[in-house]
């Protein structure tokens, strides 16, 4: 059996697998992207936020995902007495490792910015709040948008870990697939197609803002 | 008139300049001389209030003032050395961002004829050659209307012919009435401005 044929004789199945990985993208770009940066943002001004995030990330660098997965899907709830489905607890810690490492390059995007941007902005009498709109947030937006975007597509990989707390997403789909035809590579490489053509855009995208905006500091 | 009163300013255990006096007059040119590393940029800085002195005063006006008076900006402003032109906007937004909402139409158009900005007003800074990016940075400052400006080793890097372009503009903004206080260690640029000569 080709990669196409099981493209071809398995597309409901893996169109249904498509969409929960999709789903579950969506869940975890969304909270990432949006309280990534809202943390990102509030850790450089509230310092024990910052210190919060900055010892969560790197314990979180020193913990696998997938001990991580499979710590909030079977002790941590068996400690606090609940179950959840694994589809939310997939996206439960998938957004959080998002969340951290969007407000990590939020931070660290803040942070770099050359003060003296700001010293210039000060001594020409431009208001803290034009400051922000006009030179802070366009500064924070160039050095941030393509790490973000690939952080975003390192997310989509990671959601084939979910497959293994019971998730029906593509990975799992496919290892299905798999079980049935014994043909692991035509199986597997057949999963690339879908994970190319969602990260596809989004490294384009990333290369493209790059390339539009990138931070151009040589007066540093 | 701007003025340091016996300032001082040390970082840590080092003293940067002590009990220094620091006059810059409406329609004069001061220049603060020194080595590398004497405190020049940080006294100017200490000026412009920019960095918190450990004593004396800085008045203007015969008022003194810290560095929580906003209002002083841009009565006085800085061009550094570095220039610092923000690098996401071109060279006309980076002159007019701060006027934004005022009519300031006739004054740009004077400032681009004055510097002669209009080869590449429209130029990001980074597609802007150094002498180029000076004057801009130098019309950013003149489009405020300072009283005083405060120019930190605007020459510093400039050639010959590109120094002397800037020594031309300084002293017609002389003429008009600006106070301008010039840190540099360029002698001929000194002796061609000064009217006021502190070392330090």
């Amino acid at each position: 059996m080709s990669i196409f044929e099981v493209l071809l004789v398995y597309k409901s199945g893996l169109s249904s697998g498509l969409l929960v990985t999709l789903q579950m993208c969506l869940f975890i770009w969304s909270i990432g992207l949006l309280l990534g940066v809202l943390i990102g943002f509030g850790s450089v001004h509230c310092k024990r936020l910052g210190r919060g995030v900055e010892y969560l990330s790197f314990l979180n660098s020193g913990v696998p995902v997938i001990v991580l997965l499979f710590w909030v899907h079977y002790p941590l709830q068996e400690m606090l007495q609940f179950t959840i489905q694994p589809f939310y607890t997939a996206i439960f810690t998938l957004a959080f490792v998002n969340v951290l490492g969007v407000a990590e390059v939020v931070k660290n995007s803040i942070l770099d910015i050359p003060k003296q941007y700001l010293e210039v902005a000060r001594v020409s009498g431009i208001s803290a709040y034009k400051r922000f709109l006009r030179i802070d947030l366009p500064l924070i937006f160039r050095h941030s948008v393509a790490p973000i975007l690939m952080l975003q597509v390192n997310m989509l990989h990671m959601t084939l870990f979910a497959s293994l707390i019971g998730v029906e997403d593509l990975f799992r789909v496919v290892q299905r697939i798999n079980a049935i035809i014994y043909k692991p590579v035509e199986a597997y490489t057949a999963l690339v197609f879908f994970y190319i053509a969602i990260s596809i855009p989004l490294c384009l995208a990333a290369r493209l803002l790059k390339a539009r905006y990138a931070c151009d500091f040589s007066e540093k | 008139m701007l003025q340091a009163k016996n300032i001082s300013k040390s970082f840590g255990v080092k003293r940067v300049f002590q009990n220094l006096n620091i006059t810059v007059k409406q329609g004069e040119v001061t220049v603060l001389m020194g080595q590398n590393g004497s405190g020049k940029s940080t006294c100017l800085r200490s000026l412009a209030l920019l960095e918190k002195i450990d004593s004396g005063q800085i008045m203007l006006d015969g008022t003194s003032v810290n560095a929580s008076d906003v209002n002083m900006y841009p009565k006085i402003t800085v061009v550094f050395q570095q220039l610092f032109l923000w690098p996401h906007l071109t060279n006309r937004e980076n002159i007019t961002l701060a006027v934004q909402g005022t009519p300031y139409q006739k004054q740009l158009d004077e400032l681009i004829e004055f510097l002669d900005l209009k080869e590449f007003i429209d130029q990001y800074p980074n597609q802007s050659s150094l002498g180029q990016k000076q004057r801009v940075a130098i019309a950013r400052a003149l489009i405020l209307n300072p009283q005083y400006l405060l120019l930190d080793e605007i020459t510093s890097a400039l050639d010959d012919r590109q120094t002397e372009v800037i020594v031309e503009i300084l002293k017609d903004l002389k003429k008009r009435k600006i106070g301008i206080l010039l840190v540099t260690h360029h002698k001929v640029v000194a002796k061609q401005l000064a009217d006021k000569l502190v070392y330090i």
